[in-house]
């Protein structure tokens, strides 16, 4: 099971598809992480009988703007609600994409509705046995990151 | 063309995306009605003249399945057919948005052409 990839490809269809951005994608990091930089970071519960977990993706500033320029054709001056909307939306999009690859995997899940909260830096806490990977995502010269913690419900 | 669509999105970014979908598919709808969760979505059908529906299944408030089955029985409304645009693409709740009348799914993310080929014959 390479979730690494999983997150990469279901990052991937929803910015081609929905943005018709292409990304340079990163390398997928595993293991612990420490304080991520972002200003934007939107989270989703995920739960269910198989698999608990959280996907969050964090974006500065930058690209945050950006991706809510491109989604609803305007420019974007300020991480107003109109941001926290688009980076959750995307962050929906992406877990669903998660979930789709989960159920192949013959691991069930249910998706939480995002909550997006705006800030300087980011550190997720908790799940300390889960795994954690996260794949960095680079959107017309600026990185923001996906980030997914998961464990085996026992 | 003389139809009104109404959008249920807990998302209004998503609810603007849908719009301009229909527009760039070719689907010109004399009224687009917009709703953030089921319960506001009733609302507008209790007022408004609404063709068909198309609506997220996770939504706060009222999801989508709660919003199908509390509008199935509602006389006025029963009939007004509803697409189901969500992240969720599972059989399970799939099927159960049909079993309570959902016309068909498309998923996210997705493209006018999708949109269109699924909505499209529906008109």
């Amino acid at each position: 099971m390479n979730v690494g990839q999983a997150i990469i490809d279901g990052t991937e269809e929803v910015f081609t598809t929905m943005l018709m951005v292409e990304l340079e994608t990163g390398v997928p990091v595993q293991g612990s992480g420490g304080e991520v930089d972002s200003n934007i970071t939107s989270m989703l519960g995920l739960g269910g009988a198989d698999i608990r977990g959280m996907l969050a993706v964090h974006c500065p500033e930058i690209v945050a703007k950006d991706i809510t320029g491109t989604f609803l054709g305007m420019e974007v001056e300020e991480l107003d609600d109109d941001v926290k909307d688009a980076i959750g939306e995307i962050a929906n999009m992406i877990a669903g994409n998660l979930k789709i690859f989960f159920q192949e995997h013959d691991k069930n899940i249910e998706l939480a509705i995002p909550t997006t909260v705006v800030g300087k830096s980011f550190r997720t806490a908790g799940m300390s046995k889960a795994e954690r990977v996260a794949v960095p995502f680079t959107m017309n010269g600026a990185t923001f990151l996906v980030e997914l913690k998961y464990m085996d419900v026992v | 063309m003389g139809k009104n669509v109404l959008l249920v999105d807990d998302s209004k970014t998503m609810r603007i995306i849908i719009g301009r979908s229909l527009r760039q598919a070719g689907l010109d709808f004399d009224n687009i009605f917009e709703a953030a969760d089921g319960l506001e979505a009733l609302e507008v059908l209790e007022k408004e003249s609404v063709d068909i529906v198309l609506s997220d299944i996770n939504m706060p408030n009222m999801d989508g399945i709660s919003f199908l089955r509390e509008k199935s029985s509602r006389e006025a409304m029963k009939d007004i057919p509803v697409l189901m645009i969500s992240t969720e693409t599972g059989e399970d709740i799939i099927g159960e948005a049909k079993s309570l009348g959902a016309v068909g799914a498309i998923k996210k993310p997705f493209t006018p052409d999708k949109v269109n080929e699924v909505l499209g014959p529906l008109l």
